[in-house]
């Protein structure tokens, strides 16, 4: 059975092409998010087994939203998308407990291989 | 190599007394056991001082390690003769520690050396081997590290120097870990090239393992790993964990841009070497019965301790000075304000307990040397003697066992020296020819009570008390209605015990004067018993911990009074108009409220006149309320320990105690509470 993925970004653009991306890996996208609130809420609503999560976004952090979720599911995978230079806050969302990140601009075959070693499939 | 010094010179100090004492419990007729401690005492303290580039212990250990070596595998090798010269090799490796930490140059003890070469050459038939400072002489244990195990930072500074301990390891690792010591896996890591941001996989790498277990020594440190400051991309920790290899494997193998380089699993022992940082574990080389203790305690220095002591103390002060301003505060604020202090109040004084608690040492740690004392003194002086120890695991502050350890040396060297007699005379007195000295401790209630007992030949009141005559120190009158018990104190004063012929007389020498004092001064008594021709009993009877307190010190007429600063809220100066009356009583506006003005002197019923309009005052909170205490002056602050009053001062009523102050002045510290009851 597919992996079922919810995606976190407030842009169009990145939703879409994480969503094409886990589409050519053999995922499936179960929902999307554009802020941390609604990401909270769609992760209680679907109990995916990955989520990829921005950290910049409006009402609520990626940082925030990671560390909600995983209070609320200690068993959660959260992989931060974040652009480069922005380490210091990687790090956060590390000790928020994301399970590991993926530095945009990214290729496809770099993420899949990030998801898939942290699913353990790699 | 300095930083590693101090723990160098604490744990081979410690060896070698155990070493000391291991070689006396031989000759008493120990077996194997003792033979086995000595053999670790001996390659620890090789190994150590192998370590730190200490060469002339490093040779003796040796030596001695191979002298031991050869009485374990023939145990009838062992003579008097053998054991003199490896306790002599232990007093010269003890003095070369000293010198270690003393930073002067370590004498080769050449003569010691060279008797313990010689004797190696006959016991096992072949020259000394070559002691490598410079190189590992033991092969790894079996599960001890791997060749590559060792991480630089647990490494000595100088490289080329290997420890050269760990004989047994291999069976102590697994015991300790049956001990419930959680494994210790040495993990390499190697970020790839490849990677954008090695910072963040790193720190990534360092959360996913401590979240297994904790980490320690990591390489390179946390904030220059966070940096992305990685060297070739690698990282290397020791991660104690519970979980097993393979989760451990996991939990990295779920990590991107990361290889294992190696995974290896540490003997318990390995982390626990003398060149393991400061911070690991302690050694525990000790003896079989020290390894389980020792698994879960750590070294610290006693100077923490006695910092510790003072921290508390002054937060203790600092609260008092908190409680009294909460009191100043208006109505809403005050009462949350109280209820804070009075939490924080509660808090310190456990934590107070608490380090009284940790500060506490049981005497074993000074009794340990009395046998290796008692066999010296009573060779050079041709007495047989049995000394026996109990209770020594009875737990004192470790303040008063400091103090305790030369009192308690001297009163056995008396015993020993002027108590037994010789095996002739004994024998002659009909008694068995070998003497016995008894120290015995006790705990009764709140205090210790070690006793000191000889069968030797008692000490004579009758002549105590002449001699005392003929000095001058008492009148013939004074000397006739004195009882045997005080009589015998006469030789613990000053003028006495210094005095040749008492010495011989009364068969106790020099220096009991210093043991009482030094016993007074820690709130302590002594007393000794003794009876002619049957033997003598010394008794000290010890507080379990020094009663510290800390004293206002205030002047009144000539006299200086310590008042107990824990009821002092306040001290203030205030012209006699400031003053108003309530009936017959004197109020001193203190806060926002009047306090009663009691003057000390009236109430010490001393001979004064307040000549001054202006006066200092003290406010004390008794039972009934805060009071307030006119002085003449104020002094200051002192920590003191407290000594409790004997008779007949005790009966007087308002004093709570006695002690002597920095200067030497004995003054009494003033329970006022009683002192305002009429």
């Amino acid at each position: 059975m597919a992996k079922r993925v919810l995606v976190v970004d407030d842009a169009i653009f990145m939703r879409n092409m994480i969503r094409d991306i886990f589409a050519s890996g053999g995922f499936e996208v179960v929902g999307e998010a554009t802020h941390g609130i609604e990401a909270i809420q769609k992760y209680k609503e679907l109990k995916p087994d990955l989520t990829t999560m921005d950290i910049v976004m409006p009402y609520k952090s990626g940082i925030e939203a990671t560390r909600e979720i995983i209070k609320f599911d200690s068993k959660a995978v959260v992989v931060i998308c974040s652009a480069l230079g922005q380490e210091s806050l990687v790090m956060e969302a590390i000790e928020a407990g994301a399970a590991d990140f993926i530095v945009k601009p990214f290729r496809a075959e770099d993420v899949l291989a990030v998801v898939k070693k942290v699913m353990g499939e790699g | 190599m300095s930083k590693y010094l101090g723990l160098f010179v604490s744990e081979a100090t410690e060896h070698l007394e155990g070493l000391g004492s291991d070689l006396v419990t031989l000759e008493r007729g120990g077996g194997a056991e003792a033979v086995d401690s000595m053999f670790r005492h001996a390659h620890s303290v090789k190994g150590m001082a192998a370590s730190m580039g200490f060469e002339p212990i490093a040779v003796m250990a040796h030596r001695v390690e191979d002298v031991v070596a050869a009485l374990r595998q023939d145990p009838t090798l062992q003579s008097r003769e053998r054991v003199d010269l490896l306790l002599s090799a232990a007093d010269v490796m003890l003095a070369q520690v000293k010198c270690a930490s003393e930073g002067t140059s370590l004498p080769a003890g050449e003569a010691v050396l060279q008797q313990l070469s010689e004797l190696v050459q006959k016991l096992t038939g072949a020259a000394p081997e070559h002691t490598r400072v410079a190189d590992a002489g033991v092969p790894a244990p079996s599960n001890g590290p791997p060749a590559e195990a060792p991480l630089p930072a647990a490494l000595p500074p100088t490289p080329e120097v290997i420890t050269v301990a760990r004989p047994v390891s291999g069976e102590r690792g697994a015991q300790k870990s049956e001990l419930g010591l959680p494994p210790r896996f040495n993990v390499r890591v190697q970020i790839l090239p490849s990677c954008r941001v090695p910072g963040v996989r790193g720190f990534l790498v360092y959360k996913k393992l401590s979240s297994l277990g904790n980490v320690f020594n990591l390489r390179p440190a946390l904030e220059e790993l966070k940096a992305g400051r990685i060297p070739e991309g690698k990282i290397s920790l020791e991660l104690e964990t519970s979980e097993p290899e393979a989760a451990v494997r996991q939990a990295l193998g779920n990590v991107s841009e990361v290889e294992l380089s190696s995974l290896a699993l540490l003997a318990a022992q390995a982390s626990a070497a003398p060149h393991a940082p400061p911070t690991a574990q302690p050694a525990s080389e000790g003896g079989p019965s020290a390894t389980a203790v020792t698994a879960r305690t750590v070294r610290v220095r006693t100077e923490l301790l006695d910092h510790f002591l003072d921290t508390v103390g002054e937060m203790l002060l600092a609260t008092a000075r908190l409680k009294e301003m909460g009191r100043t505060l208006p109505e809403p604020h005050r009462a949350p304000m109280e209820e804070g202090v009075y939490r924080l109040h509660a808090l310190v004084k456990d934590l107070h307990g608490k380090v009284m608690t940790a500060r506490m040492t049981p005497l074993s740690v000074i009794t340990d040397r009395l046998p290796r004392a008692a066999r010296d003194i009573a060779r050079k002086r041709g007495r047989d003697v049995d000394l026996v120890i109990t209770g020594a695991e009875i737990e004192l502050d470790r303040v008063i066992l400091e103090d305790l350890a030369d009192p308690l040396l001297h009163m056995l060297r008396n015993s020993i020296d002027h108590g037994i007699e010789s095996p002739e005379d004994r024998v002659a007195a009909g008694k068995s020819a070998q003497g016995r000295v008894l120290v015995s401790i006790k705990r009764v209630r709140d205090r210790v009570v070690v006793e000191i007992e000889d069968d030797g030949r008692g000490m004579n009141a009758k002549r105590l008390k002449e001699v005392a005559v003929e000095r001058g120190l008492f009148t013939a009158e004074a000397a006739e209605r004195m009882t045997d018990r005080e009589a015998f104190l006469i030789s613990c004063l000053p003028g006495v015990t210094t005095a040749k012929n008492v010495s011989e007389i009364s068969g106790r020498g020099v220096g009991m004067d210093s043991v009482k004092r030094t016993v007074e001064n820690v709130g302590g008594t002594l007393e000794i018993e003794s009876e002619l021709g049957k033997g003598t009993r010394f008794t000290l009877r010890l507080p379990l911990t020094v009663a510290v307190v800390h004293l206002l010190l205030v002047g009144v007429a000539t006299e200086v009074y310590g008042l107990p600063i824990a009821k002092v809220v306040g001290a203030m100066e205030a012209p006699s108009s400031a003053l108003s009356r309530s009936r017959e009583t004197l109020m001193l506006p203190h806060g926002n409220q009047l306090v009663p003005v009691h003057w000390l002197g009236d109430l010490l019923e001393l001979n004064h006149a307040p000549a001054r309009d202006t006066h200092p005052y003290v406010i004390l909170e008794v039972d009934g309320g805060p009071v307030a205490l006119a002085v003449d002056t104020l002094l200051g602050q002192e920590e003191v320990v407290l000594k409790a009053l004997s008779q007949p001062l005790d009966l007087v009523s308002g004093l709570a105690g006695v002690t002597i102050l920095g200067n030497g002045r004995p003054i009494f510290i003033l329970d006022v509470p009683r002192l305002l009851s009429p």
